[in-house]
């Protein structure tokens, strides 16, 4: 019999969280968890679903990454670790994990508030399950039915080490992700390192037993002009099919000045990203790349850091370092993405 | 559908009487007893507590106050802090311990006292790590304190996932039902109000006060009500521009709850005698039957009852509590007996002693005979049993004349009378709780070997002894003490003139009573038999 698990590798605009939304509200009988990595992608499933039945149903719960991590991996067992009930306070998200500590000192593990470094809690979670001859998953066992969880790729380290206890589980579970969307995050974890980003479909590929791997490449969202410009920051991987077969009178990618921003934004109101807080926007409210994750609009106009902007000209990806980034930002536009270029 | 819900265990600490504190409890029912002041009702509110958070209807941390923590504990801290200003506060913690709940995840795991992976609540009561600077500067003067400052804590309500929990993640739903009638303002009873409110279904609630509240409205559409409103605002100007007038409240603070009141017969619930009140209150809550989940804890049914009403009352409970569980507080021997000695809990400081394995014979037995005073037994430090009222009266007299002038009740030992029970049927029960028991009786003409074989069972257990003379020619209490005492001394004491040893035995055989008050409080020095002296060592 396959596995009833099911992992979705899909890129930008397949409607992947569309999915996860419509198979969490398929089975009313089901006990249903959704997590996902960022808080703006929890918010955003939290309102599609809101959207779709007025209030979210009793048997659907929609948590974060961390959140989960946290509360039903990690807290409910910890004192299998360190001896010690009620001792984890919650999460440290900037301290880093202390170098040269060993494992077997809380102190690898907590900050002296006994809030655990986000690089330990799967770690955490793990040891707490093993300790525990696996009363961690048990319990996750009686919770849930089905765990569904958008944003696969952003897993990384001892993440995989838990998602792999749970594709064992009884739990079913369905993970989407897009692995050319991978954030970076510093970790100096070195754990499942060569699984990061695009590898984790190796580290799915090598579960066929306890997975089907489903690979969706076409985009509902982007026209054939972004889905190319898109698809060759990845050469890796599978092209991506474009759905969008919607006229316009400007699509593709361009480059634009300075000085023309202001007659371009009233042309054509593009939504604007930043690099990050430090780009000149000239007064537009502008989004970060990061936080536009998963959202969709007609055109972005896309104020680059230098490293993307040189890409964009030469197209040279060997001395490219950001590929996810850009890639993300472009293909947030349905229709038309544009950089500005500060110098001209 | 939810599994029944079955509180497994209770620890306590710091809360109130119990500095620590742990009860285990039958699936079904349980009958807690105990002295005064050992807590019955605190274990009952302690449960009610760990499973709503609130106290006396209101939320826990708003009523926050020193007195919650145990006396001991409060003068253990603030001795201690007199020499080290770093001593710790005291801190409150109750959990309550539940059978299995696959599904309420939330309590599940091992961040409890015991440790081990179980589904329960923790209600901890602590320092506010937020207030802590507020408290060191609080405590630098340690004369200053006196009692654990509350004011700086906080109540900590979590699943043994370590989790937060809300009164929806309980699975376990408890009614607690009091005698003690408590009235809000509007003269409702606080327990009916949530009584009724439990009984009744998430959409009748909704209904009941759409309706109270457009009976509300109607109020003001009243031609009587209009003419007062009409006449008010015309004073206008008086003493404000704005218009006066008069209205119901129809605030949410207002609602069916505090204004409604149940009526029985067309009489208004409060004027109802206090002993029916109290019944019905104990059905309503039993009667509950929109899960299993749900947890009777009632404190003293046998107040403001008839015996008659208490044996139906008592029934009832019993028959309606098949599936549920349920904790009753008692003081009353025949509360006990009717609900089956089995389930009773003898309270203690630290914990309870249970009597599971009575044999079921004597359960039964005092099941149908469930005057007698079993209760008294269970409460007594130790206890002599005697055959009756005239072995109970010499036996205290004995106890007097070897113990200074002491009543035995005095020293804690009750002499109880088993008036013609099989001595065998207490002795089960005193078995079971190791209670130091003396037995007192006539041998009735058997001899030593015939009785002594009669409570073999009993008497390996060094707290139990069975007393009785090894003569059998003096076969009842009145020769034997006739015998100890001599002929002429006891016709002083009784003002009689028998010449003879067995005239004086027919007369005392008649007059057992009177005889034995006589003896009981004469002056005169009395020799006691030899069985009855070695019983009130």
């Amino acid at each position: 019999m396959p596995s009833s698990n099911l992992v979705i590798i899909a890129a930008a605009g397949a409607r992947k969280t569309e999915r996860v939304v419509d198979t969490a509200l398929a089975d009313p009988t089901k006990r249903t968890l959704i997590v996902t990595y960022t808080n703006e992608n929890q918010r955003e499933i939290t309102a599609r679903i809101q959207r779709k039945t007025g209030v979210i149903p009793a048997n659907v719960e929609v948590m974060g990454w961390f959140a989960f991590l946290i509360n039903e991996c990690a807290r409910p067992f910890q004192r299998s670790v360190f001896g010690q009930p009620h001792y984890l306070r919650r999460l440290n998200f900037i301290g880093n994990k202390p170098d040269y500590i060993a494992k077997t000192n809380p102190a690898y593990f907590f900050d002296r508030h006994h809030d655990i470094y986000r690089d330990g809690v799967s770690d955490f979670a793990v040891l707490a399950n093993t300790n525990t001859n696996a009363s961690v998953i048990r319990r996750l066992e009686r919770a849930y039915d089905h765990i569904l969880i958008d944003e696969v790729q952003d897993l990384t380290g001892f993440d995989l080490d838990l998602l792999d206890l749970l594709l064992r589980s009884q739990i079913e579970i369905t993970a989407v992700g897009d692995p050319r969307q991978f954030m970076i995050r510093t970790t100096n974890a070195t754990r499942n390192r060569k699984y990061c980003g695009t590898g984790i479909v190796d580290w799915f590929k090598e579960r066929a037993d306890i997975c089907q791997l489903e690979e969706q490449c076409y985009s509902y969202r982007c026209r054939k002009e972004i889905c190319e410009f898109a698809d060759a920051l990845f050469p890796a991987m599978p092209d991506t099919e474009s759905r969008n077969n919607s006229e316009d009178e400007h699509v593709g990618t361009f480059v634009i000045g300075a000085t023309e921003v202001t007659a371009y934004v009233e042309k054509y109101t593009p939504t604007i990203l930043t690099y990050d807080k430090n780009r000149d926007t000239q007064g537009f409210p502008g989004m970060n790349i990061g936080m536009a994750k998963g959202s969709t609009h007609d055109r972005v106009l896309i104020f680059p850091s230098g490293t993307m902007l040189a890409y964009v000209k030469s197209r040279d990806l060997a001395k490219f370092r950001e590929p996810s980034k850009l890639y993300v930002a472009v293909t947030r536009a349905r229709f038309s993405a544009t950089f500005v270029d500060p110098s001209t | 559908m939810r599994k029944r819900a079955v509180i497994k265990k209770i620890i306590i600490k710091n809360y109130r009487i119990f500095q620590d504190f742990e009860l285990a409890f039958n699936e079904k029912l349980n009958i807690l007893v105990g002295d005064n002041d050992i807590g019955k009702s605190t274990v009952v509110e302690a449960i009610n507590l760990a499973l709503t958070s609130r106290l006396n209807g209101k939320f826990l941390a708003q009523e926050l106050t020193p007195y919650l923590f145990n006396a001991l504990t409060t003068s253990d801290y603030v001795s201690k802090l007199a020499s080290d200003p770093k001593t710790t506060p005291p801190e409150i913690i109750i959990e309550v311990y539940l059978e299995d709940q696959p599904g309420s995840e939330i309590l599940c795991g091992s961040n409890s006292l015991d440790g081990t992976e179980s589904y329960g609540v923790r209600l901890r009561i602590a320092l506010d790590p937020d207030f802590a600077e507020e408290y060191s500067e609080f405590i630098s003067d340690p004369t200053q304190v006196s009692l654990v400052p509350t004011e700086y804590y906080k109540v900590e309500w979590l699943g043994f996932s370590g989790n937060g929990i809300s009164y929806r993640s309980i699975p376990a739903t408890a009614s607690l039902i009091d005698a003690t009638t408590i009235r809000l303002q509007s003269g409702a009873d606080f327990y009916l109000q949530g009584i009724i409110g439990e009984h009744l279904t998430k959409k009748e609630r909704v209904e009941l006060s759409r309706s109270y509240r457009s009976l509300r409205e109607k109020f003001s559409d009243n031609e009587s009500v209009k003419t007062v409103n009409t006449k008010l605002s015309g004073t206008k100007g008086d003493v404000s521009n704005k218009t006066l007038s008069l209205s119901i409240d129809i605030s949410q603070r207002y609602t069916w709850e505090s204004s409604l009141a149940a009526h029985l017969d067309d009489l208004p619930f409060q004027f109802i005698g206090k002993g029916e009140q109290n019944t019905l209150k104990i059905l309503l809550a039993l009667n509950r039957k929109i899960d299993d989940t749900h947890i009777v804890l009632i404190e003293e049914p046998e107040n403001h009852l008839s015996f008659s009403s208490l044996n139906i009352l008592v029934s009832k409970i019993a028959e309606k509590c098949k599936d549920k569980q349920v904790i009753v507080t008692t003081h009353n021997s025949y509360v006990l007996n009717k609900l089956g000695l089995e389930n009773l809990i003898l309270l203690n400081d630290s914990g309870g002693v249970g009597i599971r394995d009575l044999p079921d014979t004597t359960q039964d037995y005092f099941k149908k005979l469930s005057g007698y005073d079993t209760l008294r037994l269970v409460l007594a430090k130790s206890a002599i049993l005697v055959e009756g009222p005239s072995d109970e009266l010499i036996v205290q007299r004995a106890y007097m004349s070897a113990h200074s002038g002491k009543l035995p009740i005095e020293d804690g030992i009750d002499v109880i009378n088993v008036r013609g029970l099989a001595f065998s049927r207490f002795l089960d029960i005193a078995k079971l709780l190791k209670k130091k028991t003396a037995v007192v009786r006539d041998n009735d003409g058997k001899d030593k070997a015939r009785l002594n074989k009669r409570y073999e069972a009993y008497t390996t257990e060094d707290y139990l002894t069975v007393h009785f003379s090894t003569d059998t020619s003096l076969k009842t209490l009145e020769p034997q003490l006739r015998s100890a005492n001599g002929r002429e001394l006891l016709n002083t004491i009784f003002g009689t003139t028998f010449a003879s040893d067995e005239e004086l035995d027919d007369y005392m055989e008649d007059n057992k009573t009177t005889c034995a008050l006589a003896l009981f409080s004469t002056k005169e020095q009395l020799n006691m038999p030899d069985y009855i002296k070695n019983a009130v060592q």
